[in-house]
């Protein structure tokens, strides 16, 4: 069934030189080998016809070949964190090994090395997301900090009572959260916009909220339970004309496809490593710089000083002013090795390859009776990302994802992933949600949606 | 081999004892098994199938299971045991989950009215609401109700196997017997684990009503001066001891919850002298103890006179080393000899009169010294804020009869108007418990308060 192929032209797809021989995959026509998997003439359908990007890349992540109560396990949870190559592992072990080191305080040569490596990171992530200078990426240790960095520090020193906030109801407990702390300190008020019947957040709403009066926007970029997209470009144009900022959360997207803070003109943007095939414990916050040059410090301690007396402190320019004491440096070096890995793929290769791959599972999910799936239905216009979240007629999808676990092997995620308020507004407690990367592939979905429909029969049969 | 597995399958159906029906099989066994003498088939009419030996019996999911280190099965609630014992008979994982969706089935109901936050397990995925109540037996009855089929069916394990028991053994119940059901349940205490909350909330309500019932009880039993002092038995009672603390704080005016905490308190110094090892009970103290304590009643004339050693607190320690052990203690004095003194004066009084002994090896003396007129104070004061507790245990080692303790808590529940006073004030930052001779609820309530604080 399997068979191992040696494909040299596939080399650059790999930068681990040892997969292509290893790799056991299945392959529709040997004749395509020889063409890159880009130019596969099949109707811009990457996958049939030539190995998809989900089997190229597979070997490269070990975890995902092993067996979990008795199943082979098929990792459908990658909004929730994403697994991690071999070549970010090795960046890890390697810093450990070879020149841990504190970073930025040192002469040694060590030091000098770790020090090198972390700005290189640094420089990585700028070079990612396109911000102008690497000195406006701040590293953090996710999001979610990130998100409380501006909002400690830029908002308690920007919001005064009666300004507004803007939000989504879909937003993220993390992008919600914090604005409503300093909110009650400040008398900021906060607005939240609702989704239309298609399930989305309702942009003509969205542009209506926006006065005089606003003064920020939190808003996601890629929805985590709706997979819907927001126009991130005309949200900013909107805001920019009565003077807000905009922060934008993009967790899901920057993941899964080339973002351009430039082009966006976002104020701030943030993401977490460990989403995008980086290690856990380390994030980043985006911020122009005029903004984190005018902002206070977050959190005090070392680095982020410029003089330190008993009575006073003078503080160092931003980056370093917003990253006190040490930090994740093996983290952010692995971040960087992340990138490296995800830029030798191609970032529109691989959103090319997820939205393919969205639209099967959507279609598939869709396909199961008594399954309602949440968001826009994906068209030529409207984009879904390669998530599901879903509830099946009359069974809670908390028994779903237990029995899709133990009889299958199949892991997805139940609850409310971190979106109270957007559950509410669904009028659902809970709901089941199935999550892809570039590392899945078709067959996972058709596994998935045959332990689903095995668990709805399983249950029904008891009703 | 086939008739092993024959056998197996047999023994998974039938329940423990075999009725003749079964015998026209075992004569057809019989023919293939005379290789096998252990089973009993050369006599037909008294066979027994109980113990086989080729099938495990308990799920073979982990035989380590059923070591010591978890409860042992025998002391769990008897239904609880019947249904453990199902599940391990029952081996392949998808009938277990059938199982268990069948108990949720027949769950009764529970009353919407009852789904409130305060009936709500936190920490569940799911829905899941738990109501208790005692029965007539003073049983504690569960409901419980979810929205997930298998939470429901956790759920529903838990009220079959509770419900109906007295709430000492509800409360003694461990949540490792749900390893043993083989359904992969996870026991890592968590904000998430819903099984394990859920027990500990029926725990918590069964323990609540208890207390509710009991306070209820002694309330009703005010006049009565054998209610909460000797009801529950107790014999040898320090006299001198009890009475007066009766007598003087019945006088004072504060309220019922008061006279049920003096009850409390007394029926619970009651019981230390009952086993002879208690702070308060005479037969502990030695022979210092004895001497200070005649010297104060000579002296004083106390309504109320507690001496307690304390020693072996101290064990250890530069003051204590080379003296006969009876160096540091507590003592509380209830006198009018004290009025008009000023605290300071109070204590000199008392160290005055302990001259003698504090210069032959008396270290310490922790001193509370009021008069007849003023509160006892946290005797009498309801404090309102949670208590917190550490324990400090009285050693075998100091010649008392077993481990003891004597319960002394607050809880929070305001809304139930569930309070009670620390025993004594300085007492407030430790506790120790009931020993078994006592009420055999009461260890039980404090270890399962000391696992949840």
């Amino acid at each position: 069934m399997a068979s191992v192929l040696k494909f040299p032209s596939f080399k650059f797809l790999n930068p681990n030189p040892i997969s292509p021989t290893s790799a056991s995959v299945q392959v529709g026509f040997r004749r395509f080998s020889c063409s890159a998997p880009s130019s596969a003439a099949v109707e811009g359908d990457s996958s049939i016809g030539s190995v998809s990007l989900g089997h190229l890349t597979r070997p490269d992540f070990p975890i995902l070949h092993q067996e979990v109560n008795g199943s082979k396990l098929v990792y459908l949870d990658n909004a929730a964190t994403s697994q991690k190559p071999t070549a970010v592992l090795k960046a890890l072990q390697n810093y450990y090994e070879a020149y841990n080191s504190n970073v930025h305080r040192g002469i040694h040569f060590l030091s000098a090395k770790a020090t090198d490596e972390y700005e290189s990171a640094r420089r990585k992530v700028a070079a990612f997301i396109n911000a102008s200078e690497p000195g406006e990426i701040i590293f953090t240790r996710n999001a979610t900090e990130a998100i409380n960095l501006v909002a400690y520090s830029w908002g308690l020193s920007n919001l005064k009572p009666e300004d507004e906030i803007v939000l989504t109801v879909a937003e993220h407990h993390s992008a919600i959260v914090p604005w409503q702390l300093v909110a009650q300190k400040t008398g900021a008020i906060l607005k939240f916009v609702n989704l239309t019947e298609d399930e989305v957040p309702d942009v003509e709403k969205l542009k209506e909220m926006i006065s005089r009066k606003t003064k920020l926007l939190v808003v996601h970029h890629i929805s985590n339970v709706l997979a819907s997209a927001l126009p991130i470009y005309d949200i900013v144009h909107w805001a920019h004309a009565v003077g807000a900022k905009v922060l934008v959360d993009a967790c899901q997207s920057v993941p899964h496809m080339a973002v351009d803070v430039q082009r966006l003109d976002a104020d701030f943007l943030v993401a977490s490593s460990h989403k995008m095939c980086g290690p856990t414990g380390i994030g980043f916050l985006y911020g122009k710089s005029d903004l984190l040059f005018a902002m206070p410090p977050f959190l005090g301690g070392g680095e982020m000083i410029s003089d330190v007396f008993l009575d006073h402190s003078t503080f160092a320019e931003p980056p370093s002013r917003f990253e006190a004491g040490t930090p994740a440096i093996g983290e952010a070096i692995g971040l960087g090795a992340a990138i490296d890995y995800l830029s030798a793929i191609g970032m529109q290769k691989i959103h090319d390859y997820e939205v393919d791959l969205a639209n099967y599972l959507y279609e598939s999910l869709r396909s199961v009776p008594g399954v309602h799936v949440y968001g826009p239905a994906p068209s030529q216009t409207v984009f879904r990302a390669a998530l599901c979240s879903f509830n099946v007629e009359n069974i809670h999808p908390t028994d779903i994802a237990t029995f899709l676990d133990q009889q299958h092997g199949v892991a997805i995620r139940s609850g409310h992933h971190c979106a109270q308020p957007l559950h509410r507004h669904l009028g659902v407690s809970a709901s089941a949600r199935a999550s892809l990367h570039f590392y899945n592939t078709k067959e996972d979905v058709d596994a998935f949606i045959h332990a689903l429909v095995d668990t709805i029969n399983f249950f029904s049969s008891f009703k | 081999m086939a008739i092993s597995s024959s056998f197996r399958l047999f023994s998974a159906k039938i329940p423990q004892s075999l009725h003749l029906p079964y015998l026209s099989l075992s004569k057809t066994l019989i023919s293939s098994t005379s290789i096998l003498p252990r089973f009993s088939f050369f006599r037909p009419i008294s066979i027994s199938f109980q113990r086989v030996p080729t099938k495990p019996s308990s799920s073979s999911s982990s035989p380590s299971l059923t070591s010591a280190s978890l409860q042992p099965i025998e002391d769990l609630p008897p239904k609880l045991q019947e249904i453990v014992k199902l599940f391990q008979a029952v081996e392949e994982p998808k009938a277990k989950y059938q199982q268990l969706l069948f108990y949720g089935k027949n769950l009764t109901p529970l009353d919407a009215q009852y789904k409130t936050t305060e009936n709500k397990v936190q920490g569940c995925v799911s829905q899941v609401w738990v109501r208790a109540y005692l029965d007539s037996d003073k049983n504690v009855v569960f409901e419980a109700d979810s929205d997930s089929v298998l939470t429901k069916g956790l759920a529903a394990l838990l009220v079959q196997g509770l419900s109906g028991r007295p709430v000492e053994e509800v409360v003694r119940v461990s949540p490792d017997f749900v390893v043993l059901l083989g359904l992969q349940q996870s026991l890592t205490p968590s904000r998430n684990n819903g099984f394990l909350n859920m027990l500990k909330l029926m725990q918590k309500k069964a323990l609540e009503l208890y207390i509710e019932a009991k306070r209820s009880s002694e309330l009703t039993g005010v006049e009565d001066p054998k209610v909460g002092v000797a009801g529950t038995g107790e014999t040898g009672l320090n006299s001198n001891v009890e009475k007066p603390v009766r007598t003087s704080n019945l006088s004072s005016k504060i309220g019922g919850i008061e006279d049920s905490v003096v009850r409390l308190s007394s029926e619970v110094s009651g019981r230390d002298s009952n086993l002879g090892g208690g702070a308060t009970s005479e037969t502990a103290l030695g022979s210092r103890g004895g001497r200070i304590k005649e010297i104060l009643e000579r002296a004083l004339s106390p309504i109320e006179l507690l001496v307690e050693d304390i020693s072996y607190q101290h064990a250890g320690h530069a003051g204590v080393r080379g003296s006969d052990g009876e160096t540091h203690f507590n003592l509380k004095v209830v006198s009018e000899e004290f009025e008009g003194k000023s605290l300071v004066k109070r204590h000199r009084v008392v160290y005055d009169l302990l001259q003698e002994e504090l210069q032959n090896g008396l270290h310490a003396l922790s001193i509370v010294a009021k008069t007849p007129s003023e509160p006892t104070s946290p005797q009498n004061q309801i404090p309102s804020k949670e208590g917190t507790f550490g324990i400090r245990k009285a050693s075998k080692e100091q010649g008392l009869a077993s481990t003891l303790f004597c319960a002394i808590f607050e809880t929070k529940s305001e809304e139930k108007e569930v309070h009670l006073a620390p025993y004594r004030a300085e007492w407030k930052e430790r506790f120790i418990i009931t020993s078994p001779g006592g009420d055999p609820l009461t260890p039980s309530i404090l270890l399962y308060l000391l696992s949840t604080s």
